[in-house]
């Protein structure tokens, strides 16, 4: 039964992207019809993609769960892109030309705002610290000292020793704090910015893609100091670091295209913001900032958090890379890319088209 | 008179405001049909504005000037119909401006600067000129949120007035300030407005200044472009209407 939900889950994704990006006149009619089709277009890709692993039909009987996610998730990337190629070709109303449109403006609005985006991100930077009597190395004493909390209180109550705990606890809880002050801020970001959006068009991203510039930038503070940390652990460091540079892209993906979409609904929903926080905080103890996931928690789940929490399985990935020499398992990392590449989409597309009606509402 | 180009061209503009109330998660858990109503703030208005020209907006209050005004800014663009700015680049001027309080004077001048589409050199060139004109001081190294509300204004304005564009849309702020610095700010406008490259859409009351001040007059009445044409029939009109 469960089993059945592997191509299920996909077709439904591809029907409702299909819906969003006609705007969501359909007849039921229709709709009926395209769950058919998105069907059967699953089905065939999926066993396409089966073949070329070198099974002959897709043996759902002999996957283990990990690989059945996986294949779920694949079937997700897909039957967007599907729905996408699909509009394309029978709905009036998409057309490659808007497409086209819609890419390169986010491009041209990138360019465009970017420097803007580094100066406010500098100017808040600033800010921040101009009436602190230890101004910037606040930066480094608050995820310090949040460190030796976690480390005492893991390390030495709870008795979860990981090699090199303090490294451990330290990076895990610098791409945590990154990603959790991102959600946080971006259900508010434009509220808070109203002054500036009710006198002047800006792309409305270009806001929170500011405010990731800043975490972004605490984050490399906190990265610093994991440096130092190697060296004063001695902690042997081979060419595998370099893994981290593709991690942290996605990680970054990730964290745009979650924010931008939360970011919109953020505006019409007020009550929000405690949602995000629950959320949050039940994600964080399931992302190991202060354990190993997939050692910590019995075998298959364990296992599965990882790997299908894209937080978890970035974190876990640069600590393998980083802390222990171990590279990270390429096809999810390529995965998680792409389904970040798609949530970005899903975001940017949504703030263009409703960001007109954000100065109206709040 | 001479034929000069347009500058702004608005065509069959419409403006709805969705009345949406601020949803919470409950609401749109339990109360899925909410009825959506709309407003029209602005219907089928066209217009065009030629360069150098000085268009005056009339209107009672809530008639849509001001939401016309912040549509042609590109604050949100119309739901139907189309605005052609020709590529000159505007700026809208209105009561309090986009600070963010936490910065200085100075970060939020080249912020504002940069939203208005100057390059960072060219800022740099002004700031010293803003920062005189707004005769705020020290204050400028503070952050904004220290400031009184008449240092606000003070460097709102100048920061519009001296990063000069090339359309200015004026809301009801023509002076800010104690009285001399009302004085500076209505001979900055007046020579600002009457530069013959800018384009100025002015929204007042004051229909003594729009009298002396512009070349056209439009009236706009619930949304409605009631009538355009010389300031002194148009403005005459609407006294009328407005006494009666």
């Amino acid at each position: 039964m469960l089993n059945s939900l592997i191509m299920i889950i996909p077709t439904l994704t591809g029907l409702f992207m299909h819906n969003y990006f006609c705007h969501g006149r359909m007849s039921a009619l229709r709709r009926t019809g395209l769950l058919f089709v998105y069907g059967v277009l699953v089905s065939c890709s999926m066993s396409v993609i089966a073949r070329t692993r070198g099974i002959k039909g897709i043996g759902i009987a002999y996957m283990t769960l990990s690989h059945k996610i996986e294949f779920t998730l694949l079937g997700c990337v897909m039957s967007f892109g599907m729905a996408l190629g699909l509009c394309i070709v029978i709905e009036k109303n998409v057309t490659i030309k808007k497409f086209k449109m819609y890419l390169s403006r986010f491009f041209c609005d990138i360019r465009k705002y970017f420097k803007y985006a580094v100066k406010s991100a500098k100017a808040d930077l600033r800010s921040e610290v101009a009436n602190a009597y230890l101004d910037w190395l606040w930066w480094l004493i608050e995820p310090f000292c949040m460190m030796l909390i976690y480390t005492l209180i893991f390390g030495v109550v709870f008795n979860a020793s990981e090699p090199f705990f303090p490294i451990f606890i330290f990076s895990g809880l610098a791409m945590w704090t990154f990603f959790s002050r991102g959600m946080n801020i971006s259900v508010n970001i434009v509220r808070s910015n109203k002054s500036i959006i009710s006198k002047i068009y800006l792309p409305k991203f270009i806001l929170y893609f500011a405010r990731m510039l800043v975490n972004g930038f605490k984050m490399l503070v906190s990265f610093a100091i994991v440096v130092i940390m190697l060296i004063v652990f001695k902690v042997p460091v081979s060419l595998k670091v370099l893994y981290i540079l593709p991690v942290m892209l996605v990680f970054f993906l990730f964290t745009f295209g979650m924010g931008s979409i939360l970011m919109h609904f953020g505006v019409y929903v007020n009550d929000l913001s405690y949602i995000v926080g629950i959320v949050l905080s039940m994600l964080m103890y399931f992302t190991g900032t202060f354990y190993a996931v997939g050692k910590r928690i019995p075998a298959p789940f364990g296992e599965l958090l990882e790997q299908f929490n894209p937080v978890a399985y970035c974190i876990a990935s640069m600590r393998n890379a980083v802390l222990y020499n171990t590279s990270p398992q390429v096809d999810l990392l390529i995965m998680w890319g792409l389904v970040s590449i798609m949530l970005s989409a899903i975001g940017v597309y949504t703030i263009y088209r409703n960001e007109n009606a954000y100065v109206k509402v709040i | 008179m001479e034929h000069r180009e347009t500058a702004i061209e608005v065509k069959n503009v419409c403006i709805n405001y969705r009345i949406m109330k601020n949803v919470t998660v409950r609401h749109n858990l339990f109360q899925r049909h909410s009825r959506e109503e709309t407003f029209e703030a602005v219907k089928n208005v066209s217009f065009t504005v030629e360069k150098g020209g000085i268009l005056g907006v009339i209107g009672k209050n809530g008639s849509g000037k001001s939401t016309l005004l912040r549509a042609i800014a590109g604050v949100f663009s119309p739901n139907s119909g189309s605005i052609d700015l020709k590529g000159h680049t505007v700026s809208l001027m209105a009561l309090g401006v986009g600070f963010k309080e936490n910065l200085t004077g100075r970060d939020n001048i080249s912020l504002s600067g940069m939203l208005l589409g100057f390059r960072e050199d060219q800022i740099q060139d002004k700031m010293q000129d803003i920062i005189d004109f707004a005769e705020i001081g020290d204050f400028i190294d503070r952050p904004v949120r220290t400031y009184s509300s008449g240092m606000h204004s003070k460097l709102a304005f100048a920061i519009t007035a001296m990063l000069e564009t090339d359309i200015m849309l004026v809301d009801e702020v023509l002076s800010v300030g104690d009285e001399r610095f009302k004085k500076k700010s209505l001979g900055k406008m007046k020579e600002l407005i009457t530069d013959r490259n800018r384009t100025v859409i002015i929204v007042s009351h004051n229909i003594d200044t729009l009298r002396s001040l512009c070349d056209e007059v439009m009236w706009i009445h619930d949304g409605e472009l009631k009538e355009m044409g010389r300031p002194a029939e148009v403005l005459e009109h609407y006294v009328e209407f407005m006494n009666h």
